[in-house]
């Protein structure tokens, strides 16, 4: 059982986000939530963006070259890393919808957790050598 | 301590959200993660040297099959992330009056973002190098 004092209610949302005092579904609640309006952001804002492809060579990669610097490719890793997280706790909720492993999805979360931990671990080598 | 019902633990649509928008997020999920796959592949990995300049995305998108698929995977994920963010929503408990205001400025926010997607897809597909 979670603890009372930790549900959100509309009025405190924050609460959401209150990862104390919650079990593992909890977490998986926060992070599904913090990953979803991350991802949501970011899409919103490459499309805006990409807009830049309308107006010839030289916005474009003046804009690609301005990208180029380690805080924005730090940005661009915690894309990466929204995407995975949320990506392989969401085919924990869709197996465990149809009813599979639904009593063991806290390992399946575990799991799931790990190989995104280990791509996340190669894509952040991969964007800081290349 | 009691053990939570299984019945609790599964996706389930919210009050307020009817099952066929559930249904919709939930089948959208897979398929996002077959798009991303590819869209992260072939503008990563199968175009030379990657996307990194202009004249790359537009000899790119001269294959008709790219800008299609990044059309379809538009589509999927702004349907996908804008009944996600009405979900969020529900959970603030909006009366009925704003979450109809609130589901028309989705409508009309998916609607415009898909449109203008396609239409900066095509465009880029037809800009000659």
């Amino acid at each position: 059982m979670e603890n009372k004092r930790n549900q959100p209610s509309p009025s405190r949302f924050w609460m959401w986000f209150n990862p104390i005092g919650r079990e593992t579904g909890g977490w998986a609640f926060i992070l599904n939530r913090i990953t979803a309006l991350g991802l949501t952001f970011y899409l919103f804002l490459h499309l805006m963006v990409l807009w830049l492809l309308t107006q010839g060579p030289a916005g474009y990669n003046g804009f690609v070259e301005l990208m180029h610097n380690p805080f924005v490719i730090v940005g661009e890793l915690l894309v990466v890393a929204a995407g995975i997280l949320h990506g392989l706790n969401g085919i924990r909720i869709i197996l465990t919808t149809f009813g599979v492993s639904v009593t063991q999805q806290k390992s399946l979360f575990y799991t799931l957790m790990f190989i995104a931990v280990v791509a996340i671990l190669i894509f952040g080598v991969r964007m800081f050598t290349a | 301590m009691a053990q939570t019902p299984v019945s609790q633990n599964i996706s389930a649509p919210k009050s307020g959200e009817t099952a066929w928008l559930w249904l919709v997020k939930i089948a959208t999920g897979p398929l996002l993660v077959i798009f991303l796959l590819i869209h992260f592949i072939v503008n990563h990995f199968a175009a030379e040297n990657g996307l990194l300049t202009y004249a790359d995305v537009i000899a790119y998108y001269k294959n008709p099959l790219i800008p299609a698929m990044e059309i379809l995977f538009l589509a999927t994920v702004v349907t996908h992330s804008l009944i996600g963010l009405r979900g969020i929503i529900l959970d603030l408990k909006p009366s009925r009056s704003a979450l109809k205001a609130i589901d028309w400025i989705f409508v009309i926010l998916g609607i415009t973002a898909v449109s203008y997607g396609t239409w900066l897809a095509l465009t880029i597909a037809s800009t000659g190098v």
